[in-house]
Formats: C-alpha cells, structure tokens, sequence
C-alpha cells in the first residue's frame, strides 16, 4: 500500500488504452502494489461499456423472440372482444345477406317485403349473441367458465362485438322500409338480444335464441292491431322488457355463461 | 393458507348422483386422483375448477368460500384447469391461447407476455408458440393446454389426464415439472395411470363409485396389495385391493 492513488481520470484513459506507453507503465507499475486502484478501476465506466457490447452481441444471437404483444389495454379489448368462437363465420354471413336484402328492399319493395327485414334484423344481434358463448357452440367454454374474466363479463364483451356489426344493419333495415323511425329499430334488437342473455341463464343459450326468434317471429307475422310499425315505435315497451331481462341476468350473472355441459 | 377443503358435497346430474357427502382435504404437494371410468374423478375436478356447481357441499379453495361470489372471483384468479377434453380456437397460435387465458385470469398486465413466453417454454413449445392451434399434433395440444393452466402461476392447479397423449419422453419431463409445481401450491392429477402416481405424486385419493375410499402416501398404496391381487406392480396390487376391499363393504 501507498499514500499515493492514481487519479479517477488517469485510471480512465487507462483503462481505455487512451494513456502514452510511457504513463501507463508507470500507472501499471502502481495498480501492481496497490490494491485499492485496481479495485476502482473494475469498476469503472469502461467495464459498463464492455457489458453492454456483450449484452448487444448475445441479443444478436440469441433466437428471436416471436410475436410478443405488448400488454396494453387495446391489447386486452381486441384479445377479449377479438376471440370468437366458430360460429361467427355463419353468422357474420347471415349479417352479410341481411344487407344484401336491405339493399334487395331499398331497389324495389315487390322484390323483398318489409315485414321480412323487421322479422330478421333485430333477431340477428339475439341469436349472434346466443351461438358465441355456451357449451354448444363455444369450443372453450369449459376453460373459460372457471375464469374469473368468464361468465357474464365475457359474454357482454362479446355481445358488445355483435352488436356493433349487427345494429347499423337493423337501422339500415329501418330506413329502407318505413316501418316506424330507422332508429328505433335499436329498440327491438337490443331488448332481444338482453331477453336472449336472460333466457340463456335458464336454459342453453341456443335454445334460448331459438325461443325468442320464433316468439319474435310470431309477434311479426301476426302483427297486433295498428301494424308492424307499432311494434317498432312502442319504446316504452321495449324499455320495459329490456329493464326486467337486464335484471334477471344480474340477479343469475353467475349462471350467464358459465353453465356446465 | 394453500389448502383444499370439501365437506359433504353432493353432485348429481339429473337423477344420476354421483356423489353424496363426499368429504376431501388438500394441502400443498402433488396429489393423484386414482379411480376406475365413472367413478367421478372428472365431475369432482370440474367443481373444483368451479365449471360446475355442486347441488350441495361446503368448498373451501385456498381460504376462499366459493359461495361468496368476491371470494370466488379470488379463488379464480389463483386457479389453474386442464379439462379432459378441451377445444380451440383454430385459428390462435399457442401463444395467442396462452395469452387469452392469462387475460381471463386477471393477471396484472405488466406480467403477461414474459408469463405468457415462460409458461410455453415449460412446457417445451416456445419453438412452436406462432404455429396454429390447428397445425399442432394431440401431445402439443395438450402441452399447449397445460401452458394455460400454469400462466398465472396458479396456486392450485387441477390437471384431468394430462399425460393422455403425452408420449413417454414428454410424460419424464411432465412429471419434473409436476414435482417442481407441487412445490408450493396444490395440485390435483386425475389420471388412470397409476405409473404417474408413483413418480410423480405426494399423496393418492382413490374414489370409487361416488366415495373416497382411500387417501394417503403411494406407499401405503403399494402396501395395501397383496401378492393375491391381480396387478403387474406393487401400485397396482395395492389399487385392486383397496377397490376391491371397499366395494364388498355395504353402503
């Protein structure tokens, strides 16, 4: 040991191979006796710097890492929105022929009749609903029903999907057949669609659209007095029915969706 | 407190009741579930996945009562299930499967995709992890299903015939990491082979005909049998022994 220690920036340019041949014999000479220097000099900047070119170069060969999404938010929606089961080929074409009679409508009404559209439309979004969760038609459904994200919150999620393709459909409907304001045509398919969550903690969620797209049937094809338009335009109605079903799914949420097979 | 309690369950479906009064403790290891076809294995794993509601019983998981919908989300969230049979989604890769099941699970975002990466790689896929689910052999399928049990690192863990499928090099290494999660949490494995049980098992439940008619080490197992009883090895002498014993006792 010595009193003397080489100084932090001397040590540095050491380190670096940035010091004359002449000095850094001397320093070299010093690090041999004292063993404080050499201690700092381990630790120095330069070594942060050998670190990080072996950290790049073992990065480069390692494999690469495949595709790892971020966990965002966006990332949640699209992944629990965006998982859909198999029957949504069926019925996303189901949508695309209901737009095709729309547009069938709107060119000339002998070719589709109203009633038609008013007796599909709203139940589309009810029976898209019923075929993406359930024993029957959701190849998951016995893992996802022991999940605490199952049940009832899934089933909204996806329901929220549907609806989102399905409703701009009915308001199109709507506007091309005269049947009651275009915008109300929300009414019926969202009372449906929550009288088919409803139905479906009860029974299996496809029986339960079966059950409500015939009683809705039968509602269209013998339509009550005042026309078809009364059914569309009788807000308070549909307001009421969607309250009681909505009830019914919170007070049975642990049923919705997690019925067993 | 990592324990299992069931008191007094009763299960039925319809008029076929398959179990009555059953009672079972579960603390942290690995615990086989031995028992001949209908005996109930799978319907006591699916109600304490929660995927079916028991008519009656008193079922405590990891502390939490599942009559109490908050603590039954908390149970949940610390839950692992692997079904017998179990479906996809064909178009997701194995990584996007494991992902949607960590989502399920309510795990902390911040966590997933390095939880999601780990629990492949145990399981040996992470080469296969962008392949469709729909490309994947039955052995990778079930792989890619125990991923999804394991991805929240779940304190209990129920597994129903894991190693069907599995080829033997496969089943050496599910079994090392069995013993690895047994560790510290609890873990069920349903399975008829009752090699599985002697390697990789700390305790064995045998259920028969809706009852547990026996609980305890693979050891006392073995020691049950005699050389009378019909069985190529000591586990499988002292199985037919102690159905055999517990079926010529009336109910």
């Amino acid at each position: 040991m010595t009193g003397f220690h080489v100084d932090a920036g001397v040590l540095a340019a050491y380190a670096e191979g940035g010091l004359a041949d002449v000095d850094a014999w001397s320093v070299e000479a010093h690090l041999d006796r004292c063993a404080a220097c050499r201690t700092s000099i381990a630790s120095d900047a330069s070594t942060a710097l050998v670190v990080e070119a072996v950290a790049v170069s073992l990065g480069g060969r390692l494999p690469t890492q495949g595709r790892v999404r971020r966990a965002t938010g966006w990332r949640r929606i699209r992944v629990l929105v965006g998982a859909g089961p198999a029957a949504r080929t069926a019925w996303l074409l189901s949508v695309a022929v209901t737009g095709v009679l729309t547009a069938g409508l709107a060119v000339s009404p002998t070719v589709v009749p109203p009633w038609l559209l008013l007796l599909i439309a709203p139940a589309l979004p009810a029976v898209g609903t019923a075929l993406s969760y359930g024993p029957r038609t959701d190849p998951l459904h016995e893992l996802i029903a022991g999940t605490p994200q199952g049940g009832l919150t899934i089933v909204l999620w996806r329901t929220l999907a549907v609806l989102t393709v399905a409703a701009p459909v009915a308001v199109l409907a709507g506007a091309v057949t005269d049947i009651g304001p275009p915008g109300l045509w929300l009414l019926p398919c969202v009372g449906l669609t929550v009288l088919t969550l409803a139905l479906g903690s009860l029974i299996e969620p496809a029986y339960a659209a079966l059950v409500v797209a015939g009683a809705w049937a039968v509602v269209v094809l013998a339509p009550p007095v005042g026309g078809l338009a009364v059914l569309v335009s009788s807000g308070p109605g549909w307001l009421g029915v969607t309250a009681v079903a909505a009830v019914v799914v919170y007070v049975r949420r642990e049923r919705v969706g997690r019925q067993p097979a | 407190m990592t324990t299992v309690s069931v008191d007094g369950l009763r299960v039925s479906y319809g008029k076929r009741v398959v179990f009555d009064d059953l009672d079972l403790e579960l603390g942290v290891g690995v615990h086989g579930l031995l028992g001949p076809n209908g005996a109930g294995k799978t319907t006591l794993m699916r109600v304490l996945a929660t995927a079916l509601h028991p008519d009656r019983g008193d079922i405590r998981l990891l502390g939490h009562h599942i009559g109490d919908p908050s603590a039954l989300r908390q149970a949940r969230r610390q839950l692992g299930y692997l079904p017998q049979a179990f479906g996809f989604y064909p178009r997701f890769t194995v990584r996007e499967f494991v992902e949607y099941f960590a989502w399920l699970k309510e795990m902390p975002p911040a966590r997933i995709p390095l939880a999601v990466d780990r629990a492949i790689e145990r399981v040996g896929l992470l080469e296969r992890a962008d392949d469709r689910m729909k490309h994947l052999s039955g052995g990778m399928l079930r792989r890619a299903g125990i991923a999804q049990a394991i991805v929240n690192d779940p304190r209990l863990l129920l597994l129903d015939e894991p190693t069907a499928g599995l080829d033997p090099e496969q089943r050496v290494q599910f079994r090392a990491l069995l013993r690895e999660l047994g560790l510290d949490a609890v873990v069920l494995v349903s399975t008829h082979l009752v090699e599985d049980v002697v390697a990789a098992c700390t305790r064995v439940n045998l259920v028969d005909g809706g009852r547990l008619v026996f609980t305890g080490l693979p050891d006392e197992l073995m020691a049950a049998g005699g050389d009378g009883d019909s069985g190529d090895s000591p586990i499988e002498r002292g199985y037919t022994a102690v159905l055999r014993g517990a079926r010529t006792v009336p109910r």
